[in-house]
């Protein structure tokens, strides 16, 4: 690899390899998962986590009590606790961010479970790293397929990551900036520059072009609302957003119609399982 | 610019943690510069000093103060990386805005300026995630960095978001009086890369030795208003201000004297002082008249 690569992409980033959920709640998260097109197709061996799957997506959805259990919101809506970063190499990814200050995670790890390694996100969540993705899979470790389970699921009309929206104290917005090009290498994109149909905040491009972060400051009149920072929605990819509406809508898939959001050629979000989802059009193709 | 624009540092007040938090309360401060040391020497422990500060209601601004910290490698970086990370942790505990570093007076640290701003952005990275800010102070016998306008050449190299100067008056004034300098850079300093604001006096013009300098910081500061270089604290006061900052102003006043005193007594002074202050502004709003037991 060449050093303006190297530089550009320091650790071989190269898509989201699965996003996490906590919830006391699973089933009823996981049923709403279904609906838009994941299938379970894994149980942790140990604890209470099952893995879905659509195309190229993974989910985990966490109900393990240490980690489900202790929601600062005092409901079972499911949190969105973690990333993983497929990278080219796990411990040198690790290594290279704690260098440079990142806070390291206490790893749980059980009789012969994977040590996945990742660093402190914002509040309590983590970002994780992953580089076996291609020939091996770090499912094949923790978790046992479920019978039922079908490996080839295609997810509905292409549908794919694209990005993560992250909810920021205000006037933190160049503080979470530097957090994520100094460990990461991504970079911001031009003001103005946004998809979907919620255009706000800075919006940050991965540095494999793969996905991106949305860091939202609280609008103006937050001070009565009860404003956290955390990762707070993720956004599914979709190159034909109203053939995406029309086939989730037919399995039972109501989209938020506002004053403020409505669904267009540019996207939509549902509310559903108890948290948000967002649906962009998207130029960035589904992975594997 | 009001009284909520100013803190005391419990360094200057004798006593007890509580009695220090209800002097200053009492005098009408709504926040306090803690040090560590407030919190970890606590006779009932860590988590009574955490609620102690809870209940006082006032606003931790900062944390005192992380030493010897920038410029190291190997086994010593390590175990500075380690302490560093305990003190962001006690910042995030007892609800601090930031953390005050003031630059190293070790032997084995290096003046790599390079070196020196890779380890502040390596500690503002750490204080990212815990919404903290950190403040890096030249101290005026720092072995690399020892005068403001290096500290802030190096807050630049490092170029992080929620790290800035951290402006010692005193520090300023006795390298002006010890170097025969002036504080004209300060002006250069955009407010947002201002991080904190210590002021103190003190009550002689000339600083003669390096040693006489370390003495009178450490035992004979005074308040605004109080010292022999009032015209000066006046100029700089305006020039911060005009900066464009916006943060607190605290009193960092180190004082044998003060700590013979009872708490209530040199927290009326550092109103007074405050009140001082304000009135060098150009944007002052503090009441001339002391509203006495606001706070009782």
């Amino acid at each position: 690899m060449n050093k303006s690569v190297s530089t550009l992409n320091p650790l071989g980033i190269d898509g989201i390899e699965y996003v996490e959920y906590a919830t006391t709640e699973p089933q009823s998260f996981g049923a709403a998962l279904e609906r838009l097109g994941f299938i379970a197709v894994a149980r942790h061996r140990s604890r209470e986590i099952v893995l879905y799957r659509a195309g190229g997506m993974n989910i985990i959805v966490n109900a393990d009590p240490d980690v489900a259990g202790n929601s600062d919101e005092g409901s079972g809506a499911p949190r969105l606790k973690a990333f993983a970063l497929r990278v080219r190499d796990a411990a040198t990814a690790y290594t290279h961010c704690i260098d440079k200050g990142a806070w390291p995670i206490t790893p749980r790890v059980g009789a012969m479970e994977l040590n996945i390694p990742g660093v402190s996100g914002v509040g309590d969540t983590v970002i994780y790293f992953v580089d076996r993705y291609q020939e091996f899979s770090i499912y094949d470790v923790d978790f046992k397929k479920l019978p039922s389970a079908n490996d080839a699921n295609p997810s509905i009309q292409g549908m794919h990551f694209f990005g993560i929206v992250q909810s920021i104290d205000e006037s933190r917005t160049k503080e979470w900036i530097d957090f994520y090009e100094e460990l990461f290498g991504f970079s911001v994109l031009p003001q103005g520059q946004y998809f979907g149909v919620l255009p706000k905040g800075t919006l940050l491009e991965s540095p494999c072009h793969k996905f991106y972060l949305q860091l939202v400051e609280p609008p103006e009149q937050a001070a009565v609302l009860a404003w956290q920072e955390k990762l707070s929605r993720v956004g599914f990819g979709a190159a034909d957003i109203p053939a995406l509406v029309k086939a989730l809508t037919a399995r039972g898939v109501t989209f938020i119609e506002s004053d403020s959001v409505h669904t267009s050629d540019r996207g939509a979000v549902t509310y559903l399982g108890g948290t948000s989802f967002e649906f962009v059009k998207s130029h960035l193709g589904a992975s594997r | 610019m009001n009284l909520g624009n100013f803190s005391m540092d419990t360094i200057t007040l004798a006593g007890s943690l509580e009695s220090k938090l209800d002097a200053a309360a009492s005098a009408g401060f709504t926040q306090i510069t803690l040090w560590a040391k407030d919190l970890v020497g606590h006779p009932d422990g860590y988590d009574a000093a955490l609620n102690e500060v809870r209940l006082s209601g006032l606003r931790v601004n900062a944390i005192q103060v992380m030493r010897d910290y920038e410029g190291l490698s190997g086994p010593l970086h390590r175990y500075k990386i380690e302490t560093v990370k305990t003190m962001l942790k006690l910042c995030e505990a007892v609800g601090a805005e930031r953390l005050l570093i003031c630059s190293s007076t070790s032997p084995h640290a290096s003046g790599d300026i390079e070196h020196i701003a890779a380890d502040l952005r390596k500690v503002a990275m750490l204080a990212t995630p815990l919404g903290l800010r950190v403040g890096f102070e030249a101290l005026s016998w720092g072995r690399h960095v020892n005068d403001f306008a290096l500290s802030w050449e190096i807050v630049q190299l490092a170029d992080r978001a929620n790290l800035g100067v951290c402006i010692d008056s005193f520090h300023v004034l006795a390298n002006c009086s010890l170097n025969g300098t002036n504080f004209d850079v300060l002006s250069t300093i955009p407010g947002e890369r201002i991080a904190f604001v210590q002021l103190s006096d003190f009550m002689w013009k000339a600083v003669r030795t390096p040693e006489e300098r370390i003495e009178t910081a450490r035992h004979l500061r005074v308040f605004p208003g109080e010292g022999v270089h009032s015209a000066e604290l006046s100029r700089m006061i305006r020039m911060i201000d005009r900066s464009g900052y916006r943060g607190d102003w605290s009193f960092e006043v180190f004082n044998d004297d003060y700590v013979q005193m009872p708490s209530a007594v040199v927290a009326m002074r550092a109103r007074e002082s405050a009140m001082w202050v304000a009135a060098q502004s150009e944007r002052r709003s503090l009441p001339r008249t002391i509203n006495r037991g606001m706070h009782a």
